[in-house]
This record gives C-alpha cells, sequence and structure tokens, in this order.
C-alpha cells in the first residue's frame, strides 16, 4: 500500500527523517520501502486489517514513536428544511449473516464535477486517478479510514429501494469496469426490485454508477462477512481496493464515521446537501472482546524481564483500553487479536525484538529416533560422485509427452488439477524421463557427454487418500566419462555395471543378481534386473529416437527402499588369511548361451572350499581365462592338493557346460 | 716379478681405461681381478719363492690389486651414474599433459547447501524427520492454524491434485504429524521438497525447504533468537549481523522475519539486498496454540519454536545465482562449478 508521508502527518506527529520512518515501520513489523516524493511502499502482513488505511498506519507510527494520534473534526452540513432520509430511501437486509451492518446516507444537489487539486493529488501519490469528485471521496476514505465506501446514482435505483440479498443462480451482473459476472448463491449483492445494481464488497454495476447528470447521491458504508467477500472476489478473479479491506474485516465503528464523513465531504465538494438522518440496519450491537493477560506469561514466553507498566502503556499506545489485567480489544484489531498470545506479540513488536537476549534452549533430547533413511541417501550421493556421476535435481511433475516419449504407464500418475502448463501437470512415476530431458538439453548446448543421477521421490496415485510416494536412484550416461580424450572408451552397460558394483560393494551387498529382462525400456540383450532392485542397461534405441541424443544411453533405476534393505548396516572383521594361496588358469571356449556368472558358479561349486576367489582375467573374442585362487585357513596348500581339485574343476565345466579347454 | 706385476697393473688401468659400459667393465674385472686372472696366479705362485722375498712380492701383489679394485670401483660409479642419467633422460615426459581417469561427479548445489545447514542443526542436536510431498490439506493448512478461506492461505499459491489433496506449500506439515505420534521434548529438521504455483527468474515451482521446531516445557523467544543466530554464524560467517523483525506466519505467534547481514555489500547496501543492506533468510515465530491445540498439546505447559528456510534462496545467495531455473536445468556447465 502506498502512503503519503504528508498525508500520515495530517494524523500524526512525525519527527523524524523518512528514512527513519520507513526502518522504524520495518522493524516493528510492517515491511516498508521509501519511495520517490516521500511516499511509502508498504507491504501489509495477512493479519493486520487495521493497517490497510493510512490512519492504522499512523497508529502503528503513534506506538512506535509514543505520541498520540491527532483527531479531525468535520461538519455535517444538513438543510433544515431538507428531507429525511427514512423518507426517501428504503433499505431491506435479507441476510444478516453476510452483512451484519449496512448503513447509507442521502445527499441532494450534487453538482457532478473535478476534484479540487489537493485531492487529486493525494489520491495520485496513493497510487489512484482521480475520477469526479464524489468517487474521489469514497476513494480517499478508503484510504484513509480503511472504510470502502459506494456512491449510488438514487435516481437510477428503482423505487430507490435497497435491498441485500444472496444472488439468484447464475444471476449477471455488468460491473464498472464492463466486465459481466455470473454470480451464485452464495454471493452477496445489493440489488433493487429489479436487479443488482453492486456485487457487495467488491464493485459496484454500471446501471446506477454516478455520472455527470447525476444530483441525489446515495452513499453505503457497510460490513460485510470477510469469509464471503473473499470467496466472491476468488471466484470473480475480481480483487479490487474494496474487496481487499472488506475480506480482512473492517472496524465496525468506523463504518458509521466513515459514512457521516463522506456524505459531509460530497455535500462540501459537490455544493450539495445532506439529507437528515442516516439508515442503520444492523445484525446486534458489538461489544470489545476482553483478554486476561497474565505478566509474568509474557515474561516466560519471551525470556524478558519487561514490567507491567511497561506492558500496559505499549498496549494503551496501540489504541487498547487496560484495567487491571483485563485488556479491551479495539473494534480495529478485533479481527487479528483475541488471544492472550495475540497481546504478547503486540508487546513484542513495539518493546523491539532487538531488546530480547538471545539464549540457547535449556533441553534435553532424548528418544532420538535417527533418520538412517536421509543419511543413506547422502551417502550414495558421495558414492555416486566419486563413480563420475553428477547429481542432478529435476522437477516432480513432467508432462504427458514425457510418458508418451518414454512409453511409460500413465494411468496411475498423479494428475493437477490446476497446473501451470502441460508439461509440468502429472507427478512422475520414474526419474528417467527427467533424466532423458537433461541429457538431451546438454547434447543442444554441445556437451556431448552427460552423466547424471538423481536421487528423488516418485509417486502413483493409491486406494487411501494420499498417493504412494518412493524414494528412486536413477542414473543415465553418455559419451566418454574420461578427463581427458586421449583416454579412448565410451559409457556402456560394463560402466554402469562398474558404479553398481561399487555402489554394491560400499553398502556392504554382496547377494545381488543381475537376470534377464523383458523391460520395453531396454534394448533387448543389452541389459538386465538387478533382481528385486530395479533396471541397468541401454536404453531402447526407440525410446533414444525420441530425443534429441545421437548417442547411445545407458541408465539404471534402483529402488532405495529395497536398496536400504540390503545394505549392511553393521561390519564385523574377517582376520586376514595366514598361508598363501595357489593359483591356476583354465582357458576356454564356452558355447554360446553360457556367460560369465554360470562358468565362475559351476567353477565355486567344482573346486568346494578351497576356492577363495574366481574370476575372468583374460577375455579374446569367444577365448575366456579364469584364474582359481586357492587358499586353505589351516595350512600352505601342496601342488598335489591343488591339482586334485583343479581335474575336478576342469572335468565339471567340460561335462556341466560343455566348454572347450585350451 | 716386480715388472711382471707392473705390467699386469697397466695392462688393467688401460683396459679400464677403455672399458665403455658397466659390462665391459665387468669382463675387465674378471679377467684381471677374478680367480683365473694373472695376477691371482701370480699371487697363487708366491709359495715357490724364498721366505725372504715372499712378502715384499706379495705386498706388491696386493698393492697392485688394490689400485685396480679402486680403479674399477670408480669408473663402476661413474659409468652406472651416466647410464642412470641417460634413462632418466630418455623417459622424461610433458607433465603438462591431462591426467588419467574418469572424471569426478559433483553432488547438487541445492543438496550442498541443504546438506551444510542440515548439518549444523544436526550437531546442535536435532534430529531429521521426513513427511509426504502429496498431502492433505488438514497438514498442510488446518493443523497449522490456517482455516478454509481464511485470506492467510493466499499467501501459498497452491497446485492442487484434488479439493483435498495438494502438493504441500511448505514443509510445515511434518511439524504436525510428528507432534501427533509423540510427546516433548521434541527437536527436529525436516528438509524436503515444496511446490508453489509460480514461476519466474526467483519463484520455481519445485524448491526445498528446510523446517524446523524445538518444543519442551520452557522455551523462550530468547532461545529462539540464539538458536537461528547461531545457525545464521555458522552457515554465512561469524562477524555476520543478524536481525529479527516482526512478520505473520498463520502457525506462529510472535512471528519474526530473520535477516542476516548482505553478503554481496556487508550491510552498505546494494542491488542484491535492494539497498536495505539485509538478506531475508529465515521465517520463524513460537509455535501458534491453536497449532499445539490441534495435536492434543496443552499449550499452557509447552512452548516452542518454528523457523523454516528456502534452501535455493540461501544458494542463490551464497553462489551468486541470478536465476532460480539454473538448478533444475541441470546444464553440467553449471553443475561443474560446485
Ligand atoms: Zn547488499
Amino acid at each position: 500500500m502506498k502512503v503519503p508521508i504528508e498525508w500520515l502527518k495530517d494524523l500524526v506527529d512525525i519527527k523524524i527523517k523518512p528514512e527513519q520512518l520507513a526502518r522504524l515501520l520495518t522493524m516493528g513489523g510492517l515491511e516498508t520501502v521509501l519511495e520517490a516524493d516521500n511516499v511509502l511502499e508498504i507491504d501489509i502482513i495477512p493479519n493486520r486489517a487495521d493497517c490497510w488505511s493510512i490512519r492504522g498506519i499512523a497508529r502503528e507510527v503513534a506506538a512506535l514513536t509514543k505520541t498520540k494520534l491527532k483527531t479531525k473534526n468535520f461538519k455535517l452540513k444538513t438543510n433544515e428544511i431538507s428531507k429525511n432520509i427514512k423518507n426517501e430511501v428504503t433499505v431491506e437486509v435479507r441476510d444478516k449473516k453476510l452483512c451484519p451492518r449496512y448503513m447509507a446516507r442521502a445527499i441532494e444537489n450534487v453538482e457532478i464535477k473535478n476534484s479540487p487539486e489537493w485531492l487529486k493529488k493525494r489520491l495520485e501519490q496513493a497510487g489512484l486517478r482521480s475520477i469526479n469528485n464524489v468517487v474521489d471521496v469514497t476513494n480517499y476514505l478508503l484510504l484513509e479510514l480503511g472504510q470502502p465506501m459506494h456512491a449510488f446514482d438514487a435516481d437510477l435505483i428503482t423505487e430507490r429501494k435497497i435491498i441485500v440479498r444472496r444472488a439468484n443462480a447464475k444471476e449477471k451482473v455488468t460491473t464498472l469496469d464492463d466486465k459481466t459476472h455470473e454470480l451464485d448463491k452464495d454471493m452477496l449483492v445489493i440489488s433493487d426490485p429489479n436487479s443488482a445494481i453492486a456485487v457487495a464488497g467488491v464493485m459496484g454495476a454500471g446501471n446506477t454508477e454516478v455520472n455527470p447528470k447525476t444530483k441525489t447521491i446515495i452513499l453505503e458504508s457497510a460490513y460485510f462477512d470477510p469469509i464471503s467477500i473473499h470467496k466472491t472476489s476468488k471466484s470473480l478473479k475480481l480483487r479490487t481496493d474494496s474487496s481487499i479491506r472488506f475480506e480482512h474485516g473492517v472496524d465496525w465503528q468506523v463504518v458509521k464515521e466513515a459514512v457521516d464523513r463522506g456524505a459531509a465531504m460530497i455535500a462540501e465538494l459537490g455544493q450539495g446537501t445532506v439529507l437528515k438522518g442516516k439508515v442503520d440496519v444492523k445484525a446486534g450491537a458489538k461489544k470489545p472482546k476482553v483478554i486476561k493477560l497474565r505478566p509474568a506469561r509474557v515474561n516466560q514466553i519471551l525470556g524478558t524481564n519487561i514490567s507491567n507498566t511497561q506492558m500496559i502503556n505499549i498496549l494503551k499506545g496501540l489504541g487498547f483500553k487496560v484495567s487491571g489485567t483485563q485488556v479491551a480489544v479495539p473494534f480495529f484489531r478485533a479481527a487479528d487479536v483475541y488471544r492472550e498470545i495475540d497481546l504478547i506479540e503486540e508487546i513484542a513488536r513495539i518493546y523491539g525484538y532487538h531488546k530480547i537476549e538471545a539464549t540457547m534452549p535449556n533441553t534435553s533430547f532424548p528418544d532420538k529416533e535417527v533418520d538412517q533413511q536421509d543419511l543413506f541417501r547422502n551417502n550414495l550421493r558421495q558414492i555416486l560422485a566419486g563413480c563420475g556421476l553428477n547429481e542432478a535435481q529435476t522437477y516432480s511433475m513432467i508432462g504427458p509427452a514425457d510418458f508418451e516419449k518414454t512409453a511409460l504407464p500413465q494411468d496411475k500418475a498423479v494428475k493437477i488439477a490446476n497446473p501451470m502448463n502441460i508439461e509440468e501437470s502429472l507427478m512422475r512415476t520414474s526419474l528417467l524421463p527427467g533424466l532423458l530431458n537433461v541429457v538431451e538439453h546438454n547434447h543442444n548446448r554441445q556437451m556431448e557427454n552427460v552423466f547424471v543421477f538423481e536421487i528423488g521421490k516418485v509417486f502413483e496415485s493409491a486406494a487411501q487418500k494420499l498417493p504412494a510416494e518412493k524414494w528412486l536412484l536413477t542414473a543415465a550416461v553418455t559419451g566418454s566419462p574420461f578427463i581427458s580424450p586421449i583416454d579412448k572408451g565410451e559409457a556402456d552397460y560394463f560402466f554402469l555395471k562398474g558404479i553398481l558394483y561399487n555402489l554394491f560393494s560400499a553398502l556392504g551387498i554382496s547377494n545381488y543378481r543381475f537376470i534377464d529382462t523383458t523391460s520395453h525400456l531396454i534394448q533387448p540383450g543389452q541389459g538386465a534386473e538387478i533382481a528385486g532392485l530395479g533396471f541397468v542397461g541401454a536404453l531402447h534405441p526407440d525410446i533414444v529416437a525420441n530425443y534429441k541424443v545421437n548417442k547411445p544411453v545407458f541408465f539404471f533405476e534402483i529402488d532405495l527402499h529395497e536398496l536400504i534393505a540390503l545394505a549392511k548396516k553393521e561390519r564385523r572383521y574377517k582376520s586376514l588369511p595366514k598361508y598363501p594361496y595357489v593359483y591356476r588358469d583354465i582357458a576356454m571356449f564356452a558355447p554360446k548361451g553360457i556367460g560369465n556368472q554360470m562358468i565362475i558358479s559351476a567353477i565355486k561349486e567344482a573346486a568346494g572350499h578351497l576356492a577363495a576367489d574366481v574370476f575372468l582375467f583374460d577375455k579374446y573374442k569367444d577365448s575366456l581365462a579364469y584364474r582359481v585362487i586357492y587358499r586353505s585357513a589351516k595350512d600352505t596348500l601342496t601342488d598335489t592338493e591343488v591339482n586334485s581339485h583343479h581335474h575336478q574343476v576342469i572335468a565339471a565345466l567340460v561335462s556341466k557346460l560343455n566348454v572347450r579347454i585350451r | 716379478m716386480q715388472e711382471k706385476i707392473k705390467d699386469i697393473e697397466k695392462q688393467a688401468l688401460a683396459a679400464i681405461e677403455k672399458a665403455a659400459t658397466a659390462a665391459a667393465l665387468e669382463e675387465v674385472r674378471v679377467k684381471f681381478l677374478g680367480k683365473k686372472s694373472e695376477l691371482m696366479a701370480v699371487l697363487k705362485s708366491l709359495g715357490t719363492l724364498s721366505l725372504e722375498d715372499r712378502p715384499q712380492a706379495g705386498s706388491l701383489v696386493n698393492a697392485s690389486k688394490s689400485i685396480i679394485e679402486t680403479t674399477i670401483k670408480e669408473k663402476m660409479t661413474a659409468l652406472l651414474q651416466a647410464e642412470q642419467a641417460k634413462k632418466i633422460e630418455a623417459e622424461k615426459i610433458d607433465v603438462t599433459l591431462p591426467g588419467k581417469g574418469i572424471r569426478r561427479g559433483r553432488i547438487h548445489p541445492i543438496t550442498q547447501v541443504m546438506e551444510e545447514a542440515k548439518s549444523i542443526f544436526l550437531r546442535l542436536g536435532y534430529e531429521i524427520a521426513e513427511g509426504p510431498d502429496i498431502e492433505s490439506d488438514h497438514y498442510n493448512f488446518d493443523g497449522l492454524n490456517i482455516p478454509p478461506h481464511h485470506p492467510s492461505r493466499d499467501m501459498w499459491s497452491t497446485l492442487f491434485v484434488s479439493d483435498s489433496v495438494i502438493l504441500r506449500t511448505h514443509t510445515s506439515p511434518v511439524q504436525v504429524r510428528v507432534m501427533e505420534k509423540r510427546k516433548p521434548p521434541l527437536a527436529i529438521i525436516a528438509p524436503g521438497r515444496v511446490y508453489r504455483r509460480d514461476s519466474d527468474a526467483t519463484h520455481s515451482p519445485v524448491f526445498h525447504q528446510l523446517e524446523g521446531f524445538l518444543v519442551d516445557k520452557k522455551v523462550t523467544f530468547g532461545d529462539l533468537k540464539g538458536t537461528l543466530t547461531e545457525f545464521l554464524r555458522q552457515m554465512f560467517g561469524q562477524n555476520k549481523k543478524v536481525r529479527f523483525r516482526p512478520s505473520f506466519f498463520p502457525f506462529t505467534e510472535p512471528s519474526a522475519e530473520v535477516d542476516v547481514e548482505c553478503v554481496m555489500c556487508s550491510g552498505r547496501g546494494c542491488r542484491l539486498c535492494k539497498e536495505t543492506g539485509w538478506l531475508e533468510i529465515l521465517g520463524s515465530g513460537m509455535i501458534d496454540p491453536n497449532v499445539f491445540k490441534a495435536v492434543g498439546y496443552d499449550a499452557e505447559k509447552h512452548g516452542g519454536f518454528a523457523f523454516g528456510m528456502g534452501i535455493e534462496r540461501i544458494a542463490m545467495l551464497k553462489y551468486g545465482i541470478d536465476d532460480i531455473r539454473l538448478f533444475f536445468e541441470n546444464d553440467i556447465r553449471f553443475l561443474e562449478q560446485f
């Protein structure tokens, strides 16, 4: 909200410089920036209904600088021989819940013309355009008092009869901005016997607008139900200076003050006459709320030693009435102060947060439930970065195109009802689409070596209210992983398998298996299911073709819940071998379909407990060379012992796997 | 005899002189000092001499032998050094050629900042709790003293899944979830993703928050100040000024916005801090009695504070990043800067 300092000075004495004033308000809880022409731009926080007016700001200044508000005097000129409003205008409030108070005054023989220069200037400084002397008065008082009012041309209101009622279903109204809105039964309208003449508290209708020919004004000042105004303004997408104030709750008493002052000003600026009397239809009298304040409680919560007198003075300075421990809340703070804690906040902020001493909590921290998952994820990131993968963070929302390009099923994806755009309208069910977009983004910018992983949540619709969420670890790689292009070689299935080997060994997982897969994501014959954990392999060329990437892409995706279940939590030391090992090599040709894992298993099985390790140590075309490490825990093995075992191994390989020994 | 010895010595010294390699020199050694050498033959023949001549001849042989040995040793050292030097010369490399191996990967800057912030609170004794990204409006709003249709709900532009299920707009629902299940004392931090219907250079529809709260019998606003001041000093530097300003959050009362002295201008005022000298980092406050009431805590017997911060914002300030969208593009040239 824009607040010209000149205007503010009408209401409170200000002896400090504008910069100091801005800082003082900021530190008092209203973020304020000093703009050109000594205008303050103030960010009004949502709970401070009372600050939506220059008088409200003046009250803050008074409390913060320990001065008093000035009072403005005005004269209400009514013509002795003129009529009484009661005989000229009728008001019927049909819904007193949505409109607990409706006031009106009438002004006759008003000449509609331009406002005087001082008024125009003030409105402009505050960011409003001058319209005419009547509308300007309502705007002026809206700004100064925070009470929105509406001026109707009385002669355009049928029978001069005002009805405050709920709108009919699908009732249409054309507001002052020339837009036609369709209303519903939950919205409140101001109406005459024929049609709506205003959307209550939001905007007037064109049919009763003040115009150059207007002579008689009916000035409305009301209290509308905040929630109702909020809903109406939101569903009509019509947020006005008026609706903002009503939805925060206006000051019950100022409803009257505003209509009196408004009528007086209109009469003065338009050389008109205020009719005798006023309309005041209310649901009942409002009483100020009284709260009990315990000074000890204030100091206990704040950690301070503020004296009772100081507390009382602070509250009085803000307009509260204090007698003993009873604090009466002024109407203008009814919306945000209704509990002792709210008073404590008022005391704290005027006392000054900076004066409260910083201490450390005197708390013991028993019953700690250390979150293993979070630590575990952090550990994974470190391992994977060490393996050459960059961590990526992609949006949790993706679009239908992402599902189509990866041929992932969309039926269980959680849909966002009000997405910002179609590309962010579905919650991801896999991290792969996001990472493929990262690969493509980088390829489009001449970076062909992309090694990324992401640890993140995926989402699926579920039977219960909230969707199912689970954490995945996904990697996508393409191009050369080397520091220098002198080193030849590009990422492939085995590159990722090497990373998985390191990852699993770092986590103490040894019982993993790579088995055949028919996943549509994987190029047949170039990938595997990591049993129970996920998938690893070359991304199917049909999918790669959907991205602007001209190299093969390899990926893995692992379920973190399963991974953490397998990870070893505790480690035990195994004593180091005491005796040297003896090794034997076997070179062979294996028939098609006999894989490395099968050969190693067969060797281990035949070699028995003496085989400490078996591994492929050379491979040339179809020729494979395995080394078997024999070792005993009891003594140094002799050649005779080893040979007898090794013969069994060779025999088993030939008979079981049909390999040809070289 | 004497002449013969001298002659052998002379021949040996000449051969040593001629030897150009360590191997050739070794051959010389064998020839003149080996078991089958002339000198050894002379030594063996000493027994045929008279007893008087023997000592003199013996010492002559030994003297020659010693001269030859010393000369060979010296020459050998020189030859070996020369050969080593040659080898070293031949093995010289261009040390400015690139190293071998694969490029290291990087941890995303958001993760790095999040981990740094988390570790400070973990050292202070806090524990980590998490909650779902897709939340019920009960935990995201109602339980946090944000009733339906209240204007304060408009503080967040919400992405909806249905009328009552939303993408959480803050990590504060974790507060309610933890308090529902457990009893004080509690000192919790809740890291995670949050969502808003918002997108420009400083707003991302997805971003990260770290929420924290502490509940015990007696917790004061002073404790909130102390804890967050300690955190900000560890995060931004011990000499940085910190200030607390009154603010509004539905779930805290009194509420405070916490600013740290601008990292760019050290408080003098610049574009980054909009000439104020301060950067807004944290929202915080004493937990509102209504929040306690909703989880069945007695607000008279318990107190607590809560705070929350946006990780992207801190990372932007820390690294001087001017567009939040860079974090989610994952351009390799960006990631590799951290
Ligand atoms: Zn600055």
